[in-house]
């Protein structure tokens, strides 16, 4: 990023999409609709939950992408500390992929309160699985409060990639807390240890297909953030150089 | 002013300032002002101190089963419980105020009293969790919650028929 490509950005370097993004777009919407025809309308309703079942097609996949999303930040923040791989590409990767987990995890808490007052009469309870998965979500939301204290670009990328890789280690915590202890949340389903999947087949196709929607708005969607994120870090830089070029030419005009 | 810059030789000649683009320096501060991050960072820290302590007292072993009551740690009669077990079959009484049902786990049962109507989808041969206190043999629920398994079937109108019991009620049988 050097003076001339952040202050002279033709407008095509301004936008955050791509023929690829597009094209990705494109399929997520074709997907989403896909997915609520089959959750909302033809797959079936359960023996003792009812219609209130569908709420697991939103629910379970934007938990596992929220922990995906956790991960990838994890991963692109040891990218961004290794001094081999070390760019701020990887640190706004980071950034993009806590912010889209931090809406998903929003999303599988908003769910699961309303689903669970349907099924367990209870909006909220203090059990394990319900506790941890709090802790993760007010975590990352630190992470992203501790990306906007300020300073350089590399001393943001620095902070929050190590924070980035302590808070990794509450997922499998998350994960396990239904199997670690006794819970009112049910155990895994689908990815549990030694579970048999005990699911209506059509129920669990369309539990699979959220899941693939999600993973694609994921990427969609962190693509778009990070290039963006790219653009709010031009800006800061430019603004810099804003600054040393008026001071230029004020010490010019002193001269004369 | 001029003659200011000109004592301190600034500006008179190119060489003596150094004007070319800086790299990253400390100097290099983001425009924006930290505070917002830094208030919602203290809302972390006191929200993240409340899970914890609720981690601490509540969910680790959020309820005992009903065979537990008195045989291990933590679930000693006298005191507030949370207890897990299967709502007996046929045993659901409600009168319009309280509901009265027997649970059971691991051969033991006890009574329960409620007052009030559970919610979710409570039904007989469901296992809940109950809060309360167990006074004189009977557990007075001050709330009930359904903790459903995590088997899904689909809700076929011949199936009920035909058997005449949900993959829940096949476990209450048992």
């Amino acid at each position: 990023m050097n003076t001339s490509s952040s202050l002279d950005a033709s407008p095509r370097d301004r936008v955050t999409g791509t023929p690829f993004t597009r094209g990705l777009g494109i399929l997520v919407l074709v997907g989403m609709v896909l997915l609520i025809v089959l959750g909302l309308f033809v797959s079936p309703a359960d023996v003792n939950q009812g219609e209130s079942v569908r709420i697991m097609y939103a629910h379970v996949p934007g938990a596992w992408l929220a922990y995906l999303a956790f991960i990838v930040t994890a991963v692109s923040s040891a990218a961004y500390l290794w001094n081999r791989t070390r760019s701020l590409t990887w640190d706004r990767i980071a950034g993009a992929s806590a912010e889209v987990g931090v809406l998903f995890m929003g999303i599988s808490l908003i769910t699961g309160s309303l689903w669970g007052r349907i099924t367990w009469g209870t909006y909220w309870t203090w059990d394990a699985r319900l506790t941890t998965t709090a802790f993760l979500f007010v975590t990352y939301i630190g992470y992203l409060a501790v990306r906007g204290l300020g300073g350089t670009h590399q001393q943001r990328a620095r902070r929050s990639a190590v924070l980035a890789l302590l808070a990794v280690l509450e997922i499998p915590l998350v994960h396990f807390s239904v199997e670690l202890w006794n819970t009112l949340h049910q155990e895994a389903s689908v990815a549990g240890r030694g579970t048999n999947v005990d699911m209506d087949g059509l129920m669990l196709f369309t539990l699979f297909l959220g899941v693939v929607v999600f993973t694609l708005m994921y990427v969609w969607l962190v693509l778009h953030r990070q290039r963006s994120l790219a653009l709010d870090d031009m800006l800061d830089d430019s603004g810099l150089d804003n600054a040393l070029t008026a001071r230029r030419a004020e010490a010019e005009r002193m001269t004369h | 002013m001029n003659q200011d810059f000109n004592d301190d030789n600034i500006g008179t000649s190119a060489d003596s300032l150094d004007l070319s683009p800086r790299a990253v320096t400390p100097r290099q501060q983001r425009k924006r002002r930290p505070w917002p991050a830094i208030i919602v960072l203290v809302l972390v820290v006191a929200a993240g101190g409340i899970v914890l302590t609720k981690f601490l007292t509540s969910a680790i072993d959020y309820y005992c089963n009903v065979n537990e009551i008195g045989a291990k740690s933590g679930c000693e009669a006298g005191h507030r419980l949370r207890v897990q077990g299967v709502v007996d079959k046929g045993s659901v009484e409600n009168d319009g105020v309280t509901t009265k049902f027997d649970m059971s786990f691991g051969g033991v049962t006890i009574p329960v009293t409620y007052d009030g109507e559970p919610g979710g989808i409570f039904k007989e041969c469901i296992p809940v969790v109950v809060h309360g206190i167990l006074t004189d043999g009977v557990f007075m629920g001050d709330r009930v919650e359904v903790k459903h398994s995590n088997d899904y079937k689909a809700d076929n109108p011949d199936r009920m028929k035909n058997e005449g019991s949900t993959s829940e009620g096949t476990a209450c049988s048992q």
